[in-house]
């Protein structure tokens, strides 16, 4: 394989100065919207967490030095970390009655409960549309764990336990005088179930309405944590805006009402337990961090395949494609992951700070360099596991002519001092042969190679962490072949989960909502993170606008995507992993 | 001549995911033979048999895994049946190779009867199966005073040793001596003990300071969400300060109304004030006596737990805290629930002129800690704290074990509330 001379990016963190956030002609998004450029310009609308004055400043600079209180601070709590129950609470549930919510937030909770990981003074609060009552909802709740649990039979003693827990409210979220009485109802909860004013806002709805029901919740007060301790933080399900302009929009949104601390935006490829081993494998073992940069790996391949198509969200795939799906959030993510130096500490902060500057050392990709280094795709009709299947155009929903792309394959370079010249392979895509999340770490070859005379030529070394399905972490090495002569083959050397430990590792929404409740945000993705990683992919999105509209389909489906992505990899000298 | 018998076992049907199945089975009359027969149960490349009688085989084992040695020492033999059991429910959580030794008679001859087996669990309905071998080995005559030269072949190289002592360990014996010192940790259940507990304790403590190994005593482990509920009075700030500022710290505990003072173990209720006492770095000043006043019970106040019906004596302690000292009251009161069961942990602490009781209850599955502060009831939680089994008791301790400084704390404590450890 060759290493091959890399342009070097214009590197450019949004939100810093000099960043292209937005288009030409277009209204800078750091500025308010009424800001028009024919009127006087005002400052820029400050969030909770903006200092206003100068001693503001001094305090917050203090603050940051200052060793924040937290609850490590009550030494009997030493030792007790994975004992530790979360504090009492209301778990406000926004979207209650939708996919997501039956899915996988009340399977994760009833989960959580059942195992005795949530507090006794702990009450769901669904929020929904539609007219409802309590036991209703509940007897949906019912059907859907049936449906979804993880742990199937359900444990009746817990479920009964776990919906008397459970109480509904109808809201139309444009109804302020509806989140008048939301608060009323929380006080309420606050007092008979002691739940101490501790709120937290999970927004499990489409992603238009986030803005809306954070800024009522404001207007309400439910945002103010309280002097006894009463703490308030929101949950934000992604997408977190469709593009870098939404994002800054919407995140200023959020920050006008909470502060960046009270802020939990979920990616839950965060909360999987292969993605979090990531951590522990890099820097708990001693043997891979001195390998584990440009002198030592080829380069790096992310893969998040999928064999569904769009199932029933044609209109919102219609919105988002593949590069919005997953490019923007969870590849990004994997990536930030492979690539982060330490942290100084395993601490929420310390941990983002790194990730996030993996994304900025991405550089912003020119018009030219997206159309040599990025690749899209279409599926068309094809066979998937022996079933036909239809293409992408003829799915429900969807546009006859549609240019959304369902594959997208990416070549990016992290230029800082570990893995310059590196490069990043990431490829996502529906209808693939095989659903499949794994992350290969390709090593050089060997300086010398000694055993030419090998019947086959050893494959490099590689490191394959797969992610999902059945999650472990493989190691290929060349070793002899029994016999007289010297004759080296490739082969395994492979952990899996289920086999070490034959247990079930907990959903990723249970580690996430167990963690928001225990105010443990290092998980969950910082403002910055979302507004750099729309800053890589808002120009590829706005390149294609510009560009000739593509042969769509150009795959198979059941195939590995488009020849072009095979294309981006053997120019290189490299192909993708078979997985 | 080799006099091993034995081999794969067949099982009429598939056994649920999670529940584990006996795969193999032979006997051996020597280390070398138990040896031998490992090698040929594990060269076998594939140790299922045909289920349903179709000539095909159903099921493959994915891998032999281990993580440990597991080294049990069960003086009876249904000692060693309920811990085999216990253990072959952790295949899948801790897979080990396990040696379980029963030493039968020490007089005559040296022998030595060994049956090896492999359970297999299944993690999912679709997925391969992982197995983990057990030896039952009961060595007599001479052999079973010499344990260690028993376990040292046998153990996998470079796992951890963990010496499972269910029954009343032989503390301070030369055969015991020899397998702590080839061990990394030592899992007992001090509320098992004889008596009080409270020597065998200090004895505990006094091996810990001589081996290097650690201690997990499932009657500390078992108190996790008492000390979870202790724990959270204190993480609301307001409260916090009260902490560095006890005065008392009373626990009470169930005994039987025919019990005599000396019969009851109560190693645990003892825990709890050991913890208290380790994790606030208090010491020790005057160690648990019996109480030579009958106890005066505060007045029950402001909705406090009804006052329990006092079986009298007790013991007495003092702590001190810098130059703060702290009164400890260990009490019995008549209950139905087992002898030596924690019922009550009340703490009282003044700061600043102001008084701060917290009061930690067990009822039924669950655990509630209440607080008043200048009389005024401030806070109520409870936590859910279902009786845990011995496979989560054993699976906790293995986890907690070298990590946990609360365990080596609370049991150094414990001894010196009890006299100092022993060696």
């Amino acid at each position: 394989m060759t290493e091959t001379a890399t342009p070097k990016r214009r590197r450019v963190a949004p939100g810093t100065p000099g960043a292209p956030a937005t288009k030409p002609g277009e209204p800078d998004p750091q500025v308010a919207p009424e800001t028009a450029p024919d009127k006087t310009p005002h400052p820029s609308p400050r969030t909770k967490d903006a200092p206003r004055t100068m001693r503001d400043l001094r305090l917050a600079r203090s603050t940051t030095r200052r060793k924040p209180a937290k609850p490590e601070d009550n030494p009997l709590r030493e030792g007790l970390r994975l004992e530790r129950v979360p504090d009492p609470s209301v778990l406000v549930l926004f979207g209650a009655t939708g996919d997501l919510a039956h899915r996988k937030v009340l399977p994760a909770l009833y989960q959580l409960w059942r195992t005795n990981l949530l507090p006794h003074e702990f009450v769901v609060l669904a929020i929904g549309r539609r007219g409802y009552d309590d036991e209703t909802l509940r007897a949906e709740f019912r059907a859907s764990l049936e449906k979804y649990s993880r742990v199937l039979p359900l444990d009746e003693a817990a479920w009964r336990s776990f919906a008397s827990r459970i109480r509904y409210q109808r809201c139309d979220f444009a109804d302020p005088a509806a989140f008048d009485r939301l608060a009323t109802t929380l006080e309420e909860i606050d007092r008979e179930q002691n739940s101490r004013g501790n709120h937290l806002f999970y927004l499990a709805t489409q992603p238009s309405a986030f803005a809306e029901i954070v800024a009522q919740l404001g207007r309400v007060g439910l945002d103010h944590e309280r002097h006894d301790g009463g703490w308030r933080r929101v949950v934000i399900e992604k997408p977190f805006g469709h593009d870098l302009d939404s994002a800054i929009r919407l995140n200023r949104e959020v920050g006008k009402v909470f502060r960046e601390r009270q802020v939990y935006r979920i990616d839950h490829y965060l909360g999987k337990e292969t993605v979090r081993n990531l951590l522990v494998f890099r820097f708990g073992n001693g043997i891979f961090e001195p390998i584990w940069n440009r002198r030592h790996i080829d380069h790096v391949q992310i893969t998040v395949a999928e064999t569904i198509g769009v199932e029933n969200r044609g209109a919102f795939y219609e919105e988002t494609g593949a590069s919005r799906d997953f490019l923007q959030n969870h590849l990004l993510q994997l990536m930030s992951l492979v690539a982060m130096e330490p942290p100084a500490t395993f601490e929420a902060d310390a941990l983002r700070d790194e990730k996030v500057k993996v994304i900025r050392a991405v550089g912003e990709m020119t018009p030219d360099e997206i159309r040599g280094d990025v690749v899209r795709g279409q599926y068309g009709p094809g066979w998937v596991g022996a079933k036909s299947v239809h293409g992408y155009r003829e799915e429900p929903d969807v546009d006859p002519q549609s240019e959304t792309e369902t594959y997208i394959a990416a070549r990016l370079e992290v230029d800082d001092w570990r893995w310059s010249g590196v490069p990043f392979y990431l490829r996502t895509g529906k209808r693939l042969p095989k659903r499949s999340t794994e992350i290969a770490i390709q090593f050089k070859e060997v300086p010398h190679r000694l055993f030419r005379d090998s019947a086959t030529d050893p494959d490099p070394n590689l490191l394959a962490i797969r992610i999902q399905p059945d999650e472990g972490i493989m190691l290929r090495f060349g070793a002899k072949v029994p016999g007289l002569g010297i004759d080296v083959r490739s082969v395994t050397m492979d952990f899996t989960y289920g086999s070490a430990f034959a247990v079930d590792s907990p959903d990723a929404y249970e580690t996430l909502i167990l963690d928001a409740l225990l105010g443990d945000a290092s998980l969950f993705t910082r403002a910055d993170e979302v507004e750099t990683a729309w800053g890589i992919v808002t120009p590829i999105i706005d390149s294609w606008a510009n560009d000739d509209p593509p042969g769509f389909p150009n795959y198979e489906a059941g195939s590995w995507g488009p020849d072009e992505a095979d294309k981006l990899l053997a120019r290189d000298g490299r192909k993708w992993r078979r997985i | 001549m080799a006099t091993s018998t034995g081999g794969p076992v067949a099982v009429a049907e598939p056994e649920a995911p999670g529940e584990p199945a006996l795969r193999w089975r032979s006997r051996a009359h020597s280390i070398e033979e138990i040896e031998q027969e490992l090698a040929r149960m594990w060269a076998q490349q594939d140790l299922t048999v045909d289920m349903d009688g179709d000539g095909v085989r159903d099921r493959h084992i994915a891998a032999r895994t281990s993580v440990m040695n597991l080294v049990v020492v069960a003086r009876r033999p249904e000692i060693g049946e309920r811990s085999a059991a216990t253990i072959q429910r952790l295949t899948g959580r801790h897979p080990s190779r396990t040696l379980i030794l029963s030493p039968a008679d020490p007089d005559g001859p040296s022998w030595l009867d060994a049956q090896i087996q492999a359970h297999c669990v299944l993690p999912r309905a679709d997925a391969p199966e992982t197995c983990a071998e057990t030896i039952y080995i009961t060595p007599g005559g001479e052999a079973g005073r010499h344990l260690d030269a028993i376990v040292a072949p046998l153990l996998i190289h470079d796992l951890p040793v963990t010496v499972w002592w269910p029954d009343e360990p032989s503390f301070g014996s030369e055969p015991a001596n020899d397998l702590f010192a080839m061990c990394d940790r030592l899992v007992v259940d001090g509320s098992s003990w004889h008596g009080d507990g409270l020597t065998q304790l200090r004895r505990l403590a006094g091996l810990a300071e001589r081996f290097p190994l650690t201690v997990s005593d499932f009657a500390l482990v078992r108190q996790s969400r008492w000390r979870e509920a202790i724990a959270s009075v204190f993480d609301i700030p307001e409260f916090l300060p009260y902490l560095r500022h006890l005065r008392r710290i009373a626990v009470t505990y169930g005994v039987r109304e025919d019990a005599s003072p000396d019969s009851t173990n109560i190693v645990k209720p003892v825990y709890h004030v050991a913890w208290l006492a380790s994790r606030l770095g208090m010491r020790v000043i005057r160690p648990l006596a019996p109480l030579s006043s009958p106890v005066r019970r505060a007045p029950a106040r402001f909705g406090a737990s009804p006052p329990l019906q006092n079986a009298g004596g007790g013991l007495g302690a003092a702590l001190r805290v810098e130059r703060t000292d702290v009164a400890v009251v260990v009490r019995p009161v008549l209950s139905e629930m087992p002898p030596g069961t924690t019922l009550r942990v009340e703490l009282l602490a003044n700061w600043r002129g102001s008084e701060l009781r917290a009061d930690v209850t067990a009822e039924q599955e669950a655990v509630h800690a209440r607080v008043w502060q200048d009389g005024v009831h401030a806070l109520e939680r409870g936590f859910n704290a279902p009786r845990r089994t011995d496979v989560d008791l054993l699976a906790e301790a293995i986890e907690a074990s070298g990590r946990n400084p609360v365990s080596a704390g609370a049991t150094r404590m414990a001894a010196e509330l009890a006299g100092g450890p022993l060696s």
